[in-house]
């Protein structure tokens, strides 16, 4: 075998590498979204119902709602002006998205998402996240929430 | 924090690839240099291939133990492609490197790569919290305009021979840097973070005009204000190429913050009437133009057409599956290892290796919007989107330049294309998308 045909089967090895790569790179993508598609049909009956503890409102600020509601926190809660939030504010004091609830370590955790008004937590205002306990009052824009067990 | 660690297999296992292919090269490389008629007129000293190619794995298996430990729930398939990219970028460095009178080019593009690569650690690392990004947003698009309005300053003491301006130079040692790279991502980050702020005011309300329906001008004020001033300064810059990729950018983002085609249009028109004023005011934008016409011009051949058509020749010359690595003379274009990086690419893998590298190219587009889909906050979200819309504009601006579907402008094919920072600047984005994919809820 010559140098000119080898270097001919070197050239198409290396243009075989590069198709190569995008060929695993497309079954990685596929198999990722296979994996997103099957916890999502999964979790809508089985997380929904995953009640992690409740918010009872003390102080609706301008918001509608009425003293005393209580909303459910699901292992991820948000909480802002925006539709797409958990729990929706219609507050011009809360942000579009204002703060997250998250339930990580067997423990709820607050954490601001860069608010403009900030997120405090027994009147502090937050900037890390922050481990709750039932009986933790938690202020978003001029709205206050107690915290309290599922 | 809470990530569950476990060990990055896939990403392990895409990365033998690129390794592959620059053990490959070298041998290539080495078998062309024992030729017995030889192709090229100056020969690559047979050790010098040997540092870039072991050099580069190594630095990329260096990475990916890194991320491991650092991010290890991060998009696996970002640093293959990128490294597939940069595998090219080097070997490509290597061997035109002689050819192009710097014998030692795939040396230089290596100690750019494992920069990029300590960059990209380094931000995955740094932005655990993206918060301080958002939060600063007006700082960093101070720092992007500040970086630019220095070079400005510094271009009156340049030679008017450089072919771009846009260069700054630290110190004496010849280190430079192109602040424009630094100011793209800087306005990603200032459009994301005040794009997310105001989406609902940008998509909700608006004032109505007979027909039309225009935006509200105080959401919309900083914005253009800050867009106004990053496309005026690199107008004096004379980078045509920038103003389009900001432009688009731009475009992308506010479209995607407010889902409303009505912006687009609108834009579009302005873009019509900016660009009109451009080409009428700035001879050299007219010049730029009319080359894609007529580059074939007997008058244009030897002069302003000559590097796109000895580009087009380069490209013609590779025919479907290449003359080969280390078998092309695409030396003849000029800057074959930067502007032109594409079309010596094109003429040693052909239209085969073209092909596969605009598939890369999508790929990692498809992946940085499938990282925007999945983030929670729109800040993340609108960040993802904005960055990967610098990779697909930059590509698609370049190549399209380099093809003569284009005017040519002076951008780097990223990643790709020898220089040193726009491959930091391009590791820099991997970096924050990896970041961003890691944040799943």
């Amino acid at each position: 075998m010559d140098n000119y045909q080898f270097l001919l089967y070197l050239r198409i090895g290396l243009v075989a590498i590069l198709y190569l790569v995008i060929l695993q790179v497309v079954l990685v993508s596929r198999r990722d979204l296979r994996q997103a598609e099957k916890p999502a049909t999964a979790s809508i009956s089985t997380r929904a119902r995953q009640v992690v503890g409740r918010l009872i409102l003390i102080d609706s600020g301008s918001t509608q709602y009425k003293p005393g509601q209580q909303f459910d926190l699901e292992p991820i809660t948000t909480l802002g002006r925006a539709p797409t939030n958990s729990i929706v504010l219609e507050s011009s004091f809360v942000s579009t998205e204002h703060t997250r609830i998250l339930y990580r370590d067997r423990s709820l955790w607050v954490e601001d998402m860069g608010s403009r008004n900030g997120t405090l937590v027994n009147q502090q205002t937050i900037t890390q996240p922050v481990a709750v306990s039932p009986g933790t009052i938690l202020q978003v824009g001029d709205v206050r929430f107690e915290f309290a067990a599922a | 924090m809470f990530s569950r660690h476990r060990y990055r297999w896939t990403e392990l296992w895409l990365l033998l690839l690129p390794s592959l292919f620059l053990l490959l090269s070298l041998f290539e490389l080495l078998v062309v240099h024992n030729l017995k008629t030889p192709v090229s007129t100056n020969k690559l000293p047979p050790l010098d291939a040997f540092t870039p190619a072991f050099g580069l794995i190594a630095a990329l298996f260096a990475a990916h133990i890194l991320l491991v430990i650092v991010a290890p729930d991060s998009d696996q398939t970002l640093l293959p492609i990128a490294g597939m990219l940069t595998s090219i970028g080097v070997v490509m460095a290597l061997r035109l490197g002689p050819d192009v009178g710097q014998a030692g080019l795939g040396n230089k593009q290596l100690v750019f790569a494992i920069a990029g690569l300590g960059v990209c650690v380094l931000t995955v690392w740094a932005t655990r919290d993206l918060a301080w990004i958002r939060n600063y947003k007006y700082t960093w698009a101070a720092v992007g305009l500040v970086l630019v309005g220095i070079t400005l300053l510094h271009a009156h003491s340049f030679s008017t021979n450089a072919p771009s301006r846009d260069v700054l130079n630290i110190g004496s040692g010849g280190l430079s840097f192109q602040p424009s790279e630094i100011l793209k991502i800087c306005l990603v980050i200032f459009f994301a973070g005040y794009l997310s702020e105001n989406r609902e005011m940008l998509a909700a309300s608006y004032i109505r005009v007979g027909p039309f329906r225009l935006p509200p001008v105080k959401h919309l004020g900083p914005l253009l204000l800050m867009l106004g001033l990053a496309l005026l300064t690199i107008l004096v810059v004379k980078e045509l190429g920038l103003a389009i990729l900001i432009f688009g950018l731009f475009l992308a983002m506010l479209y995607v913050a407010s889902d409303r085609p009505s912006y687009i249009i609108g834009a579009v028109l302005a873009f019509g009437i900016g660009a009109l004023a451009i080409y009428n005011i700035f001879p050299y934008a007219q010049q730029r133009i009319a080359i894609v016409g007529n580059a074939f011009d007997p008058s244009q051949r030897l002069g302003a057409g000559y590097q796109i058509v000895q580009g087009l020749i380069a490209f013609a010359n590779g025919g479907v599956f290449g003359s080969g690595l280390g078998l092309g003379k695409s030396w003849i274009v000029p800057f074959s290892n930067t502007d032109y990086i594409a079309a010596s690419f094109g003429e040693e893998f052909g239209f085969a290796g073209i092909l596969a590298l605009v598939g890369l190219f999508m790929l990692l587009v498809y992946r940085g919007m499938h990282i925007a889909t999945r983030a929670h906050a729109s800040f993340n979200q609108l960040l993802a989107v904005g960055l990967t819309a610098v990779f697909a504009l930059q590509t698609i601006v370049i190549l399209a330049g380099n093809l003569k579907l284009m005017p040519l402008t002076g951008m780097p094919l990223p990643l790709v294309a020898y220089g040193g920072s726009s491959l930091v600047a391009n590791y820099l984005i991997i970096g924050l998308l990896l970041r961003l994919s890691q944040e799943k809820s």
